[in-house]
């Protein structure tokens, strides 16, 4: 598949981060600090994946009592397809951990 | 103490979100409690905060991109406050300032309503504008004079400078109505302009129209942008011997002296001011052509600013420029789409796009246009 060459640099970072999930459910903060990008850019990213059918979502019953239900994430099939057509530009610049996943 | 301004940001940026984001301002809220130690939850609230506000300016700029403009006008209005403030400027220059905005507030209002309520011929409207443009040309002939240059009338013992309300006002509406009368109004204004001379709102008219040439080329766009440049180059052959006015010109230069905090306020203010262009421009295509238009022409005038002896608009002391930005709004789409047309629909005259309702009236249904859809918006 061609690359999409319009997705920006954090972008494809956080694909791969969440790709680098599986599907396995990831929240906000873990992103955070894998993709090692700032919440101010995840959580734009976060909203237009999901806005546009790349990203499922879903609320999760809190691990401990007293604390708040928290949002967890994993890609779509189509996200999926999206991540791997699109992978960071420089891996070497990708967060410590993600170019052994994008190799 | 840090942890309860992360909780305070990130409750703020969940309130900011608008209506259809709030599940993720509740979202971002969630993290902030799982997140360990102080600094990192304060950084992480900032961005969200971040996220939320850039989110919101998105929101309602997209929605109606002339109120997001009056806002920005009014902070910028307000950062100018804090600079002559800060410089030591007289409380009557403060004053002044602060009248302005609230009658350009007004008469913004006022216009917006009276076209909303009633609808005014095409031809009475063709009629203000070459009204306005031979009253710009009365001033150059007629009005107060000083340093061997006439730009001025005096109501009230006040002067004001008619060419910073009428010519923006004359470029915004050539970027709607392209007609014979609008094209003859602003050949009428670039001839009093250079006769005044004012290099400055030459310039600005130049600038304003070569941009409506350009993002929507026409006959009547290049004839007038034609003479526009040719008013500014007869600006050049005479001096403008004005010399500076404190608090009014050289202002980007003079605040970094007083403060780096007034400089930066300065800065701000003049960065606010062309923002709602931009931001139009890139989320409002139908409507770029008048984006473009009020952009280039403010542009201009803060360019003239920096460049010579020329007033600072909004942030600097003078009510003519405040005046003259907040009623060049109405050039503005009230929402955006209002008006977006095709350039290259079928059937359209290329001198021609539906106007927003305000400058809209008396348009027979035979020559109005169909919206069509942005060519930006992908199905990705």
């Amino acid at each position: 598949m061609a690359r999409n060459r319009t997705l920006s640099a954090p972008a494809r970072i956080v694909l791969a981060a969440l790709l680098d999930g599986g599907t396995r459910w990831q929240h906000g903060y873990d992103l955070c600090q894998r993709a090692g990008i700032k919440s101010g850019t995840l959580y734009p990213l976060l909203i237009r994946l999901g806005a546009q059918g790349y990203l499922d979502a879903e609320w999760q019953a809190p691990a401990e009592p007293g604390r708040p239900p928290r949002h967890a994430y994993r890609l779509t099939a189509a996200g999926r397809q999206l991540a791997r057509a699109n992978p960071p530009l420089d891996s070497a610049r990708g967060a410590p951990g993600l170019s052994e996943t994008l190799a | 103490m840090s942890r309860g301004l992360a909780r305070f940001l990130v409750r703020l940026a969940a309130i900011l979100l608008p209506p259809s984001l709030r599940d993720w301002g509740r979202a971002m809220a969630a993290e902030l409690g799982t997140i360990e130690g102080a600094r990192p939850a304060l950084s992480f609230a900032s961005g969200c905060l971040g996220c939320a506000i850039r989110k919101t300016i998105a929101h309602h700029s997209l929605k109606r991109p002339r109120r997001l403009a009056a806002v920005c006008a009014v902070c910028a209005i307000g950062l100018g406050l804090a600079y002559l403030s800060a410089a030591g400027a007289p409380m009557r220059y403060l004053a002044m300032n602060s009248a302005a905005a609230a009658l350009g507030l007004l008469a913004l209002g006022v216009m917006t309503e009276t076209a909303r309520l009633t609808r005014l011929s095409n031809i009475f409207q063709e009629a203000i504008a070459l009204a306005l443009g031979f009253a710009l040309l009365a001033v150059s002939l007629f009005g107060e004079s000083a340093d061997g240059v006439t730009r001025w009338i005096s109501v009230g013992g006040v002067l004001l400078q008619p060419s910073l309300f009428i010519v923006p006002v004359l470029a915004v509406r050539f970027a709607w109505s392209r007609d014979g009368l609008s094209t003859l109004a602003v050949l009428v204004a670039v001839l009093a302009l250079a006769l005044q001379p004012d290099r400055a709102m030459a310039g600005a008219l130049a600038l304003g129209l070569a941009a409506s040439a350009l993002v929507r080329p026409g006959r009547n766009a290049f004839l007038a942008t034609g003479g526009a440049l040719a008013g500014l180059a007869a600006t050049f052959a005479r001096p403008d011997t004005s010399p500076v006015a404190p608090f009014v010109d050289q202002v980007f230069y003079s605040s970094f002296d007083v403060h780096p905090l007034a400089g930066l306020a300065v800065l701000a203010g003049a960065m606010l001011m062309i923002a709602p262009a931009i931001v139009g421009w890139v989320h409002d295509a139908g409507n770029r052509h008048a984006y473009a238009v009020f952009g280039a022409v403010w542009l201009a005038v803060m360019a003239a600013a920096a460049l010579g002896n020329y007033p600072t608009p909004l942030i600097g002391y003078g009510g003519s420029a405040i005046i003259g930005y907040l009623i060049s709004l109405v050039g503005l789409p009230p929402r955006a789409g209002a008006g977006a047309a095709g350039r290259g629909e079928e059937g359209t005259r290329p001198d021609q796009v539906e106007p927003p309702h305000h400058l809209r009236a008396g348009i027979s249904t035979s020559t109005r246009l169909r919206p069509v859809s942005p060519s930006y918006i992908s199905p990705a």
